[in-house]
């Protein structure tokens, strides 16, 4: 077992009073790609600029390629590409240029792959970063970063401004990278129907703490939505070990239990002398029971 | 028939986990005889490519077919049907169609919740079900 890519221990970031981020342990490891998910406001971004040493922690451990992120070597950072979720270059620069002034900080710069991502997003060489849309930068900054194959690539909301054209294009990208060997992607969204293509890994963020982190197909294994018919009305203190959620009446009820196991479905059968039928959820669904008030 | 990813269908967006219904495409090709011993399965490189997922979401499919029997790793070719395997094509070791028809039951079940909904009869249902399998053939 290699040594996790990125790892976080008791990881507290405040702002002044406002503590956004608390407790966060997270072991991320090679060749994984994690979707990061969470409401607006729940700390996505102060997260990954934490981890990235772009924001300095307020308390607990970051290790990101075994190194603080605070004092990150050169070698390290040109291990990485990161694409905030607000994209700013040079605004006087023309797509051509900034590539060519982008690929001199990088050895692995494969000037072939980024020929053929610009093509793929249809960038065209000659237009001027400023005349650009929020859409267009997105993608040429993603060109950026997936020119050198970063070992670690950071995206922070990736496909926010993209059309549906260019998010799938987008995507196909990020597969054919993590084709190659180990590369390991961390990108935040709140698209959850991309993520489940890419992602195999899913981290949930609520009110800054990581709620669930798992393989995703162990999570979808995991978090299921019983609908159980008993013989005769469930008593008002009804409720089932475990539950995320529960809704009942009269004899039905409906109950989301975040790791179901083979003897639940057995003991609900009996105590209530119900039917109980599992119902698999995706993952909006998913993330929606996780987030039920 | 040496496979194609276009034999395959995902819904990434469904709660069943991709390998899942990978693993439950390919077995179900294997048990009509479909898939004949020897059969080969598009590499997980190609699988994933054109199905669009994580590679490492075909590999654990592949994975489970292989401790299971259902498929053998060839070196350096990929994932076969043994060739060992008796026929599911030949008429004595198919899985009966009473079997086969149990498989499909779930998905008409959700046709004819949706038929109902939207008022069509039992014809008229029939008629699309009809007409996507033509479509299929050709």
């Amino acid at each position: 077992m290699t040594d996790p890519v990125i790892s976080t221990s008791h990881l507290k970031k405040s702002f002044g009073s406002k503590t956004v981020l608390q407790d966060v342990d997270m072991n991320v490891p090679a060749g994984a790609v994690v979707g990061l998910v969470g409401t607006n406001g729940s700390g996505k971004s102060t997260l990954i600029k934490c981890l990235l040493g772009l924001l300095k922690k307020t308390s607990g451990s970051i290790s990101l390629f075994g190194e603080d992120p605070w004092n990150l070597s050169a070698s390290a950072k040109s291990r990485l590409g990161y694409v905030p979720q607000i994209v700013k270059l040079y605004p006087w620069m023309k797509v051509k240029h900034i590539v060519a002034y982008t690929s001199a900080y990088y050895d692995a710069w494969d000037p072939a792959w980024a020929e053929t991502l610009l093509d793929r997003w249809e960038l065209p060489r000659d237009h001027r970063i400023a005349t650009m849309s929020p859409g267009q930068l997105q993608k040429l900054a993603l060109v950026l970063a997936l020119s050198y194959r970063p070992e670690l690539l950071v995206l922070d909301e990736p496909v926010a401004s993209l059309d549906p054209v260019a998010r799938r294009e987008f995507l196909s990208s990020l597969l054919e990278l993590c084709q190659h060997e180990q590369h390991t992607v961390l990108f935040s969204t709140h698209i959850t129907s991309d993520l489940e293509r890419v992602a195999s890994h899913l981290a949930i963020l609520k009110e800054g703490r990581i709620v669930l982190f798992d393989e995703l197909d162990a999570v979808k294994d995991r978090v299921k939505r019983l609908r159980i018919t008993a013989a005769n009305d469930l008593p008002a203190n009804f409720a089932v070990r475990g539950a995320l959620r529960s809704e009942f009446s009269h004899n039905r009820a409906m109950v989301a239990v975040g790791d179901l196991d083979d003897r639940l479905v057995g003991e609900l059968e009996e105590k209530w002398h119900a039917d109980v039928a599992v119902e698999d959820l995706n993952l909006e669904e998913i993330f929606l029971e996780l987030h039920h008030e | 028939m040496q496979p194609t990813s276009l034999e395959f269908a995902v819904q990434p967006t469904s709660g069943v986990p991709i390998y899942r219904q990978l693993i439950d495409q390919v077995r179900a090709l294997v048990a009509s005889g479909r898939l004949k011993p020897g059969d080969r399965l598009p590499s997980v490189r190609q699988m994933a490519a054109d199905l669009q997922v994580n590679m490492m979401t075909v590999s654990k499919a592949y994975a489970k077919l292989e401790s299971d029997g259902v498929l053998e790793r060839e070196r350096g070719l990929g994932m076969r049907v043994p060739v060992g395997a008796l026929d599911a094509g030949a008429a004595t070791t198919m899985v009966p169609v009473v079997e086969r028809q149990q498989e499909l039951r779930p998905f008409a079940e959700e046709l004819a919740t949706r038929a109902w909904q939207l008022k069509l009869t039992d014809d008229q249902a029939l008629a699309v079900v009809r007409s996507v399998l033509k479509g299929r053939k050709s």
